[in-house]
């Protein structure tokens, strides 16, 4: 580093004509000048404004990138747009001030736009695949625009040759067709932003107001006209007009695992014309509630998920169910167990009432091992016109077995072909048609987690509350018991609680990822509900009938495994039970965040004395950030370009002495009657001024610390053989601060010794912009000495709250958005640590003398409001590293 | 004197909602629904500061900044979005607007935004006026 940066030297030159006397200047001319050097120093208040709040979002976003708090791709993307435009503005008001000399530095904004553009658009990358796909054509090598679901289906029909109702797939590339032409993303951003799903009741609000506004947008045509051909095509093979069952397929480009719970919307029994409708409401199910808080617990971008629409042909199940080839919690047992009800299938998957199991062994030759026949209340039937309706089971059919055994093993057949094809045990949906034709309606991979028998510890827990049920869903966890009845418990529902139910409805599937377990009176293990808990890894016991003993409000443990609750916590039980699945940190939107982050906060600009720094090698916004805020502060000194007007004369500070402290006032630092060369400390009104002057002179410094024969030799050495500090420099002009003034601001390029620093402060009325900056390098001694003085007046700072980054031989310290008074007590802080710190190099390779140091300075800093005798607050809890206010907000409407 | 600013927004709710708490901090508050409305009343009314919505049906936010600066080049314009987009955000900016903040933005942050865009109108307005004032002492041969 040159003895002098470059700042310095400018303003040497600058400073050294101060003779030049304002009489002798046309007072017009003089008024110009003055009025010139104002308008730069509000284009630097501009410009400083910008850069705390580009400084402070990319501090929000490197906590989000770091942390266990769940983002969006919305917050990701209104960050990004943020920054871009304080970045911009920094540019606008540096080139305001320069005579657009850096114009150069709006290219770098957009090279980096592009950059972020290309990470956060949603278009996916098959532009020219078809709208709408027939069934016949499906197989799993196009599930990247048929979704999940509908390929498997393909693949059951066409390679396997199993029944699989008729039809045909409107494609991801239709719903981005949708979706961009009605500028649905950006409108889902908003309601995003506008509400971030805080508490239960916000969440179904936001998904409603979202799913509202998709069911509203206007299907475009060639949508429209693709989905009624194929129904006419279909139409005409069938020799009739049938209704259509349409059922989502999503997909999710970085999660193939994870597309199948989550999202599920089925419209059923629907007529041709009703088909744009029944689409758009399929399409409106990526924003359930649950699908909402499914993405955002996993990171999931729903700027990337596609929800493909599958069309086919409805049929009107006399039977229905669902099937596995295994138990979903037991790995042992392997056969297939089949749930089965009058009617619809619809009616297993609900929930709502009671359905009969058959277990047959898959071992050959194939039985029925067991079968439980249940009394079964309700069906649902397709409607003669349109839909679904729930009726009551014929009282001959309410308790004889719904499915009879040929057609069990018939069944179970079928789901082991599946299980062989996939290679993973099968969750299937099946019917059998009023013809008793068996149909597979849908095939998935088996969600199978595992139970754990914990009988020593069941003893210590003592009797339990409750016994008995179906373990749905493996675990242990405890909490307070939350019976949810009606949707209006729903929203009283909150983080932590154990979820109660009467039955296990899909429409509660939402409240699962607040809830530590899940109980229901009734229910079995094939269900949606049960489903989603496995995907969560959430402990769920259902079909307990004696869950009516569970008190709301009390708090219980839950242990699915061995179909037990227990009353309070039972820390035994608890203990070992893997946590709940959190936000993964190579998610998609992490990844996504991880990617924009690479082109905004890497600061390869760090030393603004190095020939490079320049504006071409500005990569990120960071780099242009730094890059305006430092240029700017030159041309705010810059005044030796135009030599024609007189520069407004800096005055030298006359405090019983002249002193090397030479003072330019930007706007109104300086009291009316200051005239001539000289000024008086109580002509100054620069508040940050005054804190500085006050933490400087509080505590009486007493020179420097004694130093040891070998310190001293050090810095004699150095000074003799380092040029830059060489004798022909004597120590007067050695010393100097400089200081640009307004009332609230202050600019300080300081020696102090073999020292340089900067000390930058904004104390004004909004928190929020106010900020204080300490950087200092130099030093007497040698490399070691140095690098441990730096180090030592950083871990200082940090403890009084700054957030400090060191370079080489660069230490930078930064608080920001406090209150005025805060920032200016910290001002005295910086103050004092100038004066107190001066000599250190000298004594920093005697660690006792050292330790002896720094009690002394935290002493007189702790003491520092007392001895002031301040009366302001001085914590003022995390503020300044996280560069936010802490203060209560209030939002536009 | 209180600043004169325009509230346009097609959001009925929102827009009333916007000039009622900027009334309560003394800006002189008027509205419109739309980027022709706004036109219309900057036809009839001395303007501040002008905060406009990105989004509107028929004539859009970026439309309407190029209408304005257009017409009234020292009405200084804010941008209040809901949507955060980052090509519409760099062209609002290159157009000419203030600033370009996002819904939901804190009422105090907006305030700011107004009194700075405020205070530079009328720094302009001053160059302005001391150009003229130096070219006519020149005209008239001081």
């Amino acid at each position: 580093m040159a003895a002098f940066s470059r700042i310095a030297a400018l303003v040497r030159s600058w400073a050294s004509r101060l003779h030049t006397e304002a009489k002798d200047f046309d007072p017009a001319e003089l008024a110009t000048a003055q009025e010139d050097l104002r308008a730069r120093y509000r284009a630097l208040r501009l410009l400083l404004s910008a850069n705390t709040k580009a400084l402070g979002l990319m501090a929000e976003m490197e906590i989000a990138a770091a942390g266990d708090r769940p983002v969006d791709m919305a917050f990701i993307r209104a960050r990004c747009t943020a920054l871009v435009v304080s970045v911009y503005q920094m540019v606008r008001q540096l080139n305001a001030m320069a005579d657009g000399r850096y114009a150069s530095l709006f290219d770098s904004i957009h090279r980096v736009k592009e950059q972020l553009r290309l990470v956060l658009e949603e278009r996916s990358r098959d532009a020219d695949a078809p709208l709408v796909v027939p069934l016949q054509a499906v197989d799993r090598s196009i599930r990247g625009i048929v979704g999940a679901k509908m390929g498997h289906l393909g693949e059951i029909r066409n390679v396997l040759k199993l029944r699989v109702p008729d039809g045909f797939v409107v494609t991801a590339r239709a719903q981005e067709m949708f979706f961009l032409e009605n500028d649905l993303w950006p409108e889902i951003d908003r309601l995003l932003l506008a509400a971030p799903p805080e508490g239960a009741h916000e969440l179904f609000a936001l998904a409603s107001r979202i799913r509202q506004t998709i069911i509203a947008a206007e299907l475009p045509a060639e949508i429209r006209q693709a989905i009624e051909g194929a129904y006419d095509e279909l139409s005409k093979e069938m020799g009739c007009a049938p209704t259509l069952a349409v059922r989502s397929s999503a997909l999710d480009e970085d999660a193939v695992g994870a597309s199948f719970a989550g999202q599920y919307h089925s419209v059923l029994n629907v007529r041709r014309e009703n088909l744009a409708g029944a689409y758009r409401e399929v399409v409106s199910s990526m924003y359930t509630a649950q699908a909402i808080e499914y993405r955002l617990q996993r990171g999931l971008r729903d700027d990337r998920n596609r929800m493909c629409v599958g069309c086919q042909v409805m049929i009107d199940a006399r039977v229905g169910g669902v099937a596995y080839t295994g138990h979903p919690s037991d790995p042992e047992d392997r056969n297939v167990h089949i749930s089965a009800a009058v009617g619809l299938p619809m009616a297993v998957v609900d929930g709502r009432s009671l359905t009969d199991t058959v277990v047959v062994s898959r071992a050959e030759p194939r039985s029925i091992l067991r079968q439980t026949i249940a009394s079964k209340t309700l069906q649902f039937v397709c409607d003669a016109e349109e839909g679904v309706e729930r009726q009551e089971v014929p009282e001959q059919l309410k308790r004889s077995p719904a499915l009879d055994a040929a057609d069990a093993l018939h069944l179970a057949d079928q789901a082991l072909r599946l299980e062989e094809h996939f290679g993973s045990p099968q969750d299937l949906e099946w019917a059998l048609g009023r013809d008793g034709e068996l149909f597979i309606l849908q095939s998935r991979p088996m969600q199978q987690l595992m139970r754990v028998d914990r009988e020593s510890t069941r003893e210590e827990a003592g009797p339990p509350l409750v016994r008995g049920g179906l373990c749905a869903s493996p675990g242990v966890a405890a909490g307070p018991v939350r019976w949810v009845r009606r949707d209006s418990d729903a929203l009283a529902f909150s983080e932590g609680d154990v979820l109660v139910l009467p039955q296990p409805l899909p429409d509660f599937a939402a409240l699962l990822s607040r809830a530590v377990a899940v109980v229901s009176e009734q229910g079995g293990i094939a269900g949606h509900l049960a489903t989603v808990a496995r995907e969560l890894g959430l402990p769920a016991l259902f079909a307990v009938e004696g869950a009516g003993a569970l008190d709301e409000g009390k708090t219980v443990t839950v242990d699915a495994d061995n179909l037990a609750i227990y009353a309070g916590r039972s820390e035994r039980l608890l203990a070992g039970q893997v946590s709940k699945r959190s936000l993964a940190s190579d998610s998609p939107v992490h990844r996504a965040l991880t990617r924009v982050m690479e082109f905004i906060a890497p600061l390869n600009l760090l030393d603004p004395d190095a020939v490079s720094f320049r504006p071409e090698n500005c990569v990120t916004l960071h780099d242009i950030t730094r890059f305006c805020h430092e240029q700017a502060v030159r041309e705010t000194f810059d005044v030796s370009r135009d030599s024609k007007f007189p520069r407004i004369a800096s005055k030298q500070l006359h405090h019983k002495v002249r002193m090397q402290w030479w003072i330019l006032d930007l706007d109104d630092g300086l009291a009316d009657d200051v005239h001539g060369k000289y000024v008086r400390l109580e002509q100054i009104n620069c508040a940050p001024f005054h804190a500085l002057w006050e933490g400087m002179t509080v505590v009486p410094w007493e020179g420097p610390p004694a130093v040891d024969g070998r310190g001293l030799a050090s810095v004699i050495f150095e000074a003799t053989t380092n040029p830059a500090l060489g004798t022909t420099v004597g120590p007067q002009q050695q010393q100097g601060n400089y200081f640009m003034i307004s009332r609230q601001f202050m600019n300080l390029q300081a020696r102090f010794g073999m020292h340089f620093c900067v000390v930058e402060a904004l104390a004004g009325d909004r928190d929020e912009e106010n900020y204080l900056t300490f950087t200092f390098k130099g030093g007497a001694a040698d490399d070691t000495r140095r690098e441990a003085r730096a180090r030592f007046i950083a871990d200082l700072l940090e403890e009084r709250g700054f957030a400090v980054i060191v370079h080489g031989d660069t230490t930078a310290a930064r608080v920001a958005g406090l209150t005025r008074d805060n920032v200016l007590f910290q001002v005295k802080v910086i103050g004092y640590l100038l004066m107190h710190t001066r000599q250190l190099d000298m004594i920093m390779a005697n660690p006792l003398t050292v330790e002896r140091y720094r009690a002394k300075i935290r002493a007189d800093l702790d003491d520092l409001p007392r001895t002031l005798g301040d009366k302001i607050n001085v914590q003022d809890d995390g503020n300044r590293t996280r560069e936010r206010r802490d203060n209560p907000r209030e939002e536009t409407p | 004197m209180p600043i004169t600013v325009l509230i346009v927004d097609d959001e009925k709710d929102f827009r009333e909602a916007l000039c009622g708490r900027l009334r309560v901090r003394r800006f002189n508050v008027l509205a419109a629904d739309s980027g022709e409305a706004a036109l219309g009343v900057l036809r009839e009314h001395p303007v501040d500061v002008v905060v406009l919505d990105v989004r509107m049906p028929g004539m859009s936010g970026i439309a309407t900044t190029r209408a304005i600066k257009h017409s009234y080049p020292l009405v200084e314009i804010i941008l209040l979005t809901g949507h955060g987009s980052l090509d519409a955000s760099l062209e609002g900016m290159a157009l000419g607007a203030f600033d370009y903040l996002l819904k939901p933005a804190r009422i105090d942050e907006l305030v700011y935004k107004v009194q700075d865009a405020y205070s530079r109108k009328t720094d302009q307005e001053e160059k302005i006026r001391r150009l003229q004032f130096s070219t006519d002492r020149r005209d008239s041969g001081e």
